[in-house]
């Protein structure tokens, strides 16, 4: 994507670009049923990638290292979560499910199925 | 048995070839030996000596065909007195010994030696009563003049005589002489004989020293082992200590030394958590057998839950300081090492294990344990698969690119390993939800049961591990021959199902 204020350079301010990084992480999160915010050499997110797949379920992913604006999503992310890692961050239907942690637990309590089927992102 | 002792140490220092060598010429020893009956000189054996003493011994047939074995005891008995340590009381036995010994056939150069070895008994007595008179004669008569005993011995000897003359013919050596000579007579001063005694002199003398030599090194060799076998018990008992001391700090892993000091904290709380471990079983077993309502049951069971959520924080600290030594099992036995996922148990293996073990299930529980077998199977894949693009990531890292840059290398190496303490982490998880999610499925009673067998489960691991660490190596040969047989047979099946194929 390639906004008009790109083109001002690293002079800008952020708010003048128009969104909040955590704005734009809750807005691509809305997006999707089942949204990953990732990057491409982590390996925790390849395992998060591997278990929705595994599952048959389709997630929307976005690279944070290849978005032009992926390191302040990632600080916003880090803020939300409290965690030292920023990445994986997944949002099932517009809510916050957690990074790895809250996912598995999410799964292993049987919480996780449920919501992915509400979400419309898994049929039986 | 003294016997066979005689046989093996009685030559010097020669070591074992002198071992097979020595029955023959024991044997040898049969034939006439055309000394005096100074042989009580008490002389070692000494091999040049043996040979003259055959030369001489030809002389002698020449000379006198009819002798009886004279000395026969004395070479091998020479080297017997090399043991100087025996009993003066052994010398008594030996007429019966010898007597006895003569009959069997298949020990002929052993009895030679024993009785000689009897005969020569008297020779360290009294070294200076053997002087070598010209006249064999005269030196036999000295004798029991001087001592009793050898009267006795000699008597004995005599005795004997015939007996070692057709001991030595039964052993095969070539014996000329008729048995039942009396030694007397070939005491007979020849003038052969009278020359002889010179060189028999110097011969006894030269065997003397030989003798006191192989006594002072059998005496250095048995003090060397007995100090060696000191200080083998020491180190024994250094051993000991130092791995119980070990141990204590290192859990159950074998590595004293080798390991970091994050690792030896974690052995040390982790071997403390074992025994915690126990007394929460035998708490839950109680608690089984004692009927306890179900709200006391619960809290039972969920301090058993809270038990592993300690571990699980132990190993994430751990994690910290040392992921290698979680990851690699060095922390647990080697059965339960077999089956380590993670730095862990595999929590869809230990559901699997239960689903057998907690039979009476209502159909509601089986399906909720399935399914969370399921959910944990698929959780396991997941991480097994960022585990393995870490390694590759890993792997492309440390095989370096076009341009190595070392430093940089091992930077960018370091930092990927950092998140092997996320996924040790993560699979840690993993099996605290697992534990958790359980006794949300079963029933009190049922939790309570899973948790004891899934406790005596790891217990019978652990045992199986020392079990097998302590087994005896023997049954490794057995082993490879019972796989072989195994082999054999899958590959007959496997061309069987081939064929039948067709």
């Amino acid at each position: 994507m390639h906004y008009q204020g790109d083109s001002w350079g690293f002079y800008m301010p952020m708010r003048s670009m128009g969104s909040d990084p955590m704005e734009r992480v809750v807005k691509l999160a809305s997006e999707s049923a089942v949204v990953i915010f990732s990057v491409s050499s982590c390996c925790m997110c390849h395992a998060v990638k591997r278990l929705f797949c595994g599952m048959g379920v389709n997630p929307t992913v976005y690279e944070l290292d290849q978005d032009p604006r992926g390191k302040e999503m990632e600080r916003a992310l880090m803020r939300l979560l409290g965690n030292s890692q920023s990445v994986p961050v997944v949002f099932i239907g517009g809510k916050l499910i957690g990074a790895m942690d809250q996912v598995m637990a999410s799964h292993i309590n049987g919480t996780l199925v449920p919501l992915l089927k509400e979400a419309g992102a898994l049929w039986l | 048995m003294a016997n066979h002792r005689v046989g093996e140490t009685g030559l010097t220092d020669s070591g074992p070839s002198n071992h097979h060598r020595h029955i023959p010429y024991a044997a040898l020893h049969g034939m006439n030996v055309p000394t005096s009956f100074i042989h009580q000189e008490g002389s070692a054996f000494d091999f040049g000596e043996l040979e003259e003493a055959i030369v001489l011994q030809g002389l002698k047939i020449r000379n006198d065909e009819a002798k009886a074995p004279l000395f026969t005891p004395s070479r091998p008995a020479a080297t017997l007195e090399m043991f100087p340590s025996w009993p003066m009381r052994f010398q008594q036995t030996p007429r019966g010994i010898s007597r006895s010994g003569g009959e069997s056939t298949d020990s002929g150069s052993a009895v030679n030696t024993l009785s000689s070895k009897t005969e020569h008994q008297i020779e360290p007595e009294s070294p200076n009563s053997k002087k070598a008179s010209s006249s064999d004669h005269q030196a036999f008569d000295q004798k029991p003049l001087q001592h009793q005993q050898h009267l006795q011995q000699q008597q004995q000897h005599q005795q004997q005589q015939p007996e070692m003359a057709s001991d030595s013919s039964r052993t095969g050596t070539s014996q000329n002489q008729s048995p039942g000579k009396p030694p007397q007579e070939k005491r007979r001063g020849s003038t052969s004989e009278k020359q002889l005694d010179a060189k028999t002199l110097r011969r006894l003398a030269q065997n003397r020293e030989a003798a006191r030599k192989s006594r002072l090194r059998k005496k250095a060799y048995v003090q060397q082992l007995e100090s060696s076998r000191i200080k083998l018990t020491q180190l024994e008992q250094d051993l000991q200590r130092a791995r119980s001391q070990g141990l204590f700090l290192g859990g159950c892993a074998g590595a004293v030394g080798n390991i970091s000091s994050g690792a030896a904290i974690f052995d040390m709380e982790y071997s403390r958590w074992l025994e915690d471990d126990q007394r929460h079983m035998s708490e839950l077993r109680s608690g089984i057998h004692a009927h306890l309502c179900d709200s006391d049951l619960r809290i039972i069971v969920d301090s058993y839950i809270s038990h592993y959520d300690e571990i699980f924080q132990l190993k994430a600290m751990a994690a910290k300081s040392d992921v290698f030594h979680l990851i690699t099992g060095m922390w647990t036995t080697p059965a339960e090492r077999c089956f380590l996922w993670m730095g862990g148990f595999r929590p869809s293996e230990l559901i699997k294990m239960l689903i057998s073990q907690l039979d009476p299930l209502t159909e509601q529980q089986v399906m909720g344990i399935c399914s969370l077998q399921h959910s944990s199977q698929q959780a396991e894949e997941a991480l097994t698969q960022g585990l393995e693009q870490l390694q590759q990531s890993l792997i492309d890292t440390v095989a370096g690119g076009p341009v190595v840059d070392g430093m940089q290398q091992m930077a960018v190496a370091l930092g990927k390993l950092a998140n092997l303490e996320g996924f040790v982490r993560q699979a840690d998880n993993l099996r605290h939800q697992t534990l958790h999610q359980l006794p949300r499925i079963l029933t009190v009673r049922q939790a309570a049961r899973c948790f004891i067998v899934i406790g005596e489960y790891y217990g019978r691991l652990r045992t199986l591990s020392s079990l097998w660490a302590s087994r005896p190596r023997e049954t490794l040969i057995s082993d490879d021959h019972s796989c072989q047989t195994t082999t054999d047979l899958q590959m007959v099946q496997a061309s069987q199902n081939h064929f039948s194929n067709f």
